[in-house]
């Protein structure tokens, strides 16, 4: 009996089980990278349940915004919003988690744009779209939501960068222009100069940008990074360097946050390097005392550098979509979120800086004290266009890299070639490539300077062996150390390799072994291997 | 005290020079414990301070608050807070009962059945224990999306999982019930009880402290769980548990306006907790140190 309703027990598990998998939506078959098309007006009339993932701040006015749009649009969308609220510095690595559970519609900041592009967690804009975007918004938006040359965001706002917030009653006014004279003062009043330049690159950068280096990534229409040029380690960073050991090296003052309750602390900061985000919360902490202004300069062997930073964007980004006509519909809302009226109304009740030009131009806009900080220091800023994803923490390194140095050139120096190495590891691999790895360049199978020259099928590479223990080496793909390229593929010119090679069992990985240091010139087509020495 | 007096002059000098220095080893001991004490009590006052502060939202350089008062309590009901708070005693209550019969059954079973292949099965669970959880997090996910047990529908999907692989953690139990002598089975067994009877009848009552201790990790478990379920409510305010929930407020954009009341929060989820351990404390402490009376 008992082994009887043991089977039955059984037998409803498992059917229980295959139940479940029946239940499986087809969710997951979100198209990749497609363009939500616009159907025509008529057709895309109908009531659709959206997902939307904006800030705390903002949920309310969008919500707000959403119900207008129902009653405005004329053509007969209604949307059923959740609004669910998400941080704009998280959104693109949450919805990445699971695309198709993620949102409809949300609110990021600009960084994240690449990832979310080769992700397919975003949908392209149509042309009419695009041409709407590039003809209203300002040159810093239309480089945050393009990669490529196919923008995929509806801007938000301009005003993603950072600025100085002081304390009047610590800071004179005569002394906001100098980082060296704003660090005494801070020290002789014993209070804080808050800069997050331990931990965030986008702050560091602010030194560099200075001196006039650049960090320019290039990236292609699906959002993979093809080309950087990076001038942080040369002799204006070394100059950026100096400026930044200023600022890590006031070990007394120096706080490295951006988060303005710092003013309220114990002890206080004086000042804190934010942005415009933070101006509500600085007017309740520091009231009548409040300061905003463009940042300092720091002086280096007797100039002047004003420190730069980045001019950078929140986006407003659409999920593919596999209903075509909610895809439209969702189209038509983010346009309406993101257009004069709308940027506008988040200016006054948020004080979102705007992207849109127009909106840029009113006064309310030009009058506002962080717009006023913000556009006085956006002379010096650069536009943060697209950056690969780990810049940000290669680049961070420098803050503290530099604040352990001695502060003298050969330490600073130190800190960038650190950073000018990682850079290269990123970067200069090339998969489709061959590579001739071995005891000359030290095993690095990321090294430039050995990668082989193609030649139709044919790879060449043509180097001097030095003098060693172990001439050896092979043929890899860069960042691969596969060993189907060595002694056993060479066809000619094995009477140049160390005879004792031949040996498998010596020669467990089938590297090519030179019996004499020389030139020699390799050729390879992918399956034979010729050797001649010069 | 009055005995005393009739003490051996000798013997109350001795007595003395002990209590001396008993007093000073003890005072050494009550200032190490003291300093213990406020090391580990410091964080808690500090979070129960700052959660009546009202002058500020923001974190600040002091800890006694300026002005006193409620307003961070009575805002956490505009919120999501008392919602998270709900999913997350459902959860805790609903994992504490599951939890609690599945590792019982699975002890008794494993400490008076024999049969094949049992020390086989008991040393395959040490082993897939010491994998860690965190590894099917991704599997579990799709699983769960797949039952519609994400996002709004998180509540059964986590009760799914802090009870799914319970049956492993038999262990304390399955200790003391080792320690029951066995005869007590075989008595109850000859005059007619069956084998759920011997378990509910006579087992059970003499291991309440395991009972309890099984009960208390149970609810703990969901109580203070971040990491899945964040990933399973996938910022769905519905789906989230407290911590989630309460983490989502310390993101940049909002600690300034919430810190506060996110303190008050932590004071709010300690409080059933505190009580709970209060109340089954003396048990607690049989409970973990029970199972390792073996004999």
């Amino acid at each position: 009996m008992k082994k009887v309703l043991a089977l039955v027990l059984a037998v409803c598990m498992v059917i229980g089980l295959a139940a479940c998998g029946g239940g499986s939506t087809p969710a997951n078959n979100t198209p990749a990278n497609n363009s939500n098309n616009v159907a025509p007006a008529s057709e895309i009339a109908g009531t659709y349940k959206v997902l939307v993932w904006c800030p705390a701040e903002a949920k309310a006015l969008t919500t707000k915004q959403i119900e207008a749009f129902n009653k405005d649009n004329k053509l007969g969308i209604v949307i059923e919003a959740t609004v669910n609220e998400m941080s704009e510095s998280e959104a693109g690595t949450q919805v990445l988690n699971d695309v198709s559970a993620g949102p409809d519609l949300y609110f990021f900041a600009q960084d994240q744009l690449a990832r979310l592009v080769q992700g397919a967690g975003i949908a392209k804009l149509g042309e009419a779209a695009s041409k709407k975007v590039k003809d209203e918004s300002d040159k810093a938006a239309v480089a945050a939501a393009t990669t490529g040359d196919q923008i995929y965001a509806y801007p938000l706002t301009s005003d993603n960068g950072y600025f100085m917030y002081y304390d009047k009653s610590v800071i004179k006014e005569e002394d906001v222009d100098s980082l060296e004279k704003l660090i005494e003062a801070c020290k002789a009043a014993g209070k804080r100069f808050s800069m997050e330049t331990d931990t965030s690159a986008w702050y560091i950068a602010s030194f560099f940008f200075a001196t006039g280096c650049v960090s320019e990534w290039t990236a292609d229409k699906d959002g993979v990074f093809t080309n950087v040029k990076d001038t942080f380690n040369s002799p204006e960073g070394l100059i950026a360097a100096k400026g930044l050991y200023k600022l890590q090296s006031a070990k007394d003052v120096h706080v490295s946050s951006s988060n303005v309750a710092d003013f309220s602390a114990n002890p206080a900061s004086a000042i804190v390097v934010s942005g415009t985000w933070a101006y509500n919360d600085v007017k309740k902490i520091l009231g009548d005392n409040m300061g905003a202004t463009d940042l300092p300069s720091f002086n280096v062997d007797g100039k002047d550098y004003h420190m730069g930073s980045f001019n950078g964007c929140k986006l407003l980004g659409v999920k593919p979509q596999t209903d075509v006509k909610k895809g439209a519909a969702l189209n038509q809302l983010a346009q309406y979120l993101t257009d004069y009226d709308h940027q506008v109304e988040r200016f006054n009740e948020l004080g979102w800086g705007p992207a849109n030009l127009e909106a840029q131009k009113i006064d309310a806009v030009k009058n506002n004290a962080a717009q006023v900080a913000i556009n006085a220091q956006n002379q010096y800023a650069t536009v943060q266009g697209q950056i690969h994803g780990s810049w940000w923490d290669i680049a961070k390194v420098i803050g503290t890299d530099v604040g352990n140095s001695d502060g003298s050139d050969a330490g600073l120096q130190k800190a960038l070639d650190n950073y000018k190495a990682a850079i290269d590891e990123l970067f200069k691999i090339d998969y489709s490539g061959k590579i001739f790895v071995g005891a000359w360049n030290e095993w690095n199978n990321a090294d430039e300077k050995f990668a082989m020259t193609k030649d139709g099928n044919n790879f060449t590479i043509t180097l001097d062996v030095p003098q060693s223990d172990y001439m050896g080496g092979r043929i890899v793909t860069p960042g691969d150390w596969g060993t189907e390229l060595g002694y056993a593929q060479v066809t000619t010119g094995k009477e140049l390799m160390n005879p004792e090679m031949a040996d498998p069992a010596k020669n467990g990985d089938n590297n090519i072994v030179f019996a004499a240091p020389g030139t020699y010139t390799v050729t390879t087509d992918g399956t034979s291997i010729t050797i001649v020495k010069k | 005290m009055s005995k005393q007096e009739n003490y051996d002059p000798s013997e109350i000098k001795r007595h003395m020079g002990m209590s001396a220095k008993n007093r000073i080893s003890n005072t050494v001991i009550y200032i190490v414990l003291i300093i213990m004490s406020i090391v580990w009590l410091a964080p808690f006052v500090f979070i129960v301070l700052q959660s009546f502060r009202v002058e500020s939202t923001w974190m600040v350089g002091y800890v006694v608050p300026k002005t006193w008062g409620l307003d961070n309590y009575i805002n956490l009901a505009k919120t999501d807070f008392w919602h998270w708070y709900t999913n997350t005693f459902i959860m805790a209550l609903a994992t504490a009962v599951g939890q609690t019969v599945i590792v019982l059954c699975m002890s008794y079973t494993l400490s008076r059945f024999r049969f094949k292949m049992r020390n086989g099965l008991m040393r395959f669970m040490l082993i897939l224990g010491m994998f860690p959880g965190m590894l099917s997090m991704i599997i579990l996910y799709r699983l769960l999306k797949d039952l519609n047990m994400t996002q709004a529908n998180a509540v059964p999907g986590l009760i799914l999982v802090y009870i799914a692989s319970s049956g492993m953690g038999y262990y304390v139990s399955k200790g003391f019930f080792d320690t029951v002598p066995k005869t007590l089975d075989e008595a109850a067994r000859i005059d007619g009880a069956t084998r759920a009877q011997v378990l509910w009848k006579i087992i059970l009552p003499m291991a309440k402290p395991i009972v309890i201790y099984t009960i208390l990790t149970a609810f703990m478990g969901p109580w203070g769980d971040f990491v899945v379920a964040r990933y399973i409510s996938m910022n769905t305010p519905a789906g989230m548990n407290v911590a989630v929930g309460l983490n989502s407020w310390l993101s940049a954009d909002q600690i300034i306006s919430r810190y506060t009341m996110f303190c008050a929060g932590g004071v709010i989820v300690a409080i059933p907790v505190t009580i709970l351990f209060m109340c089954l404390q003396r048990y607690y402490v049989e409970g973990v140190t029970g199972g390792a009376v073996k004999g």
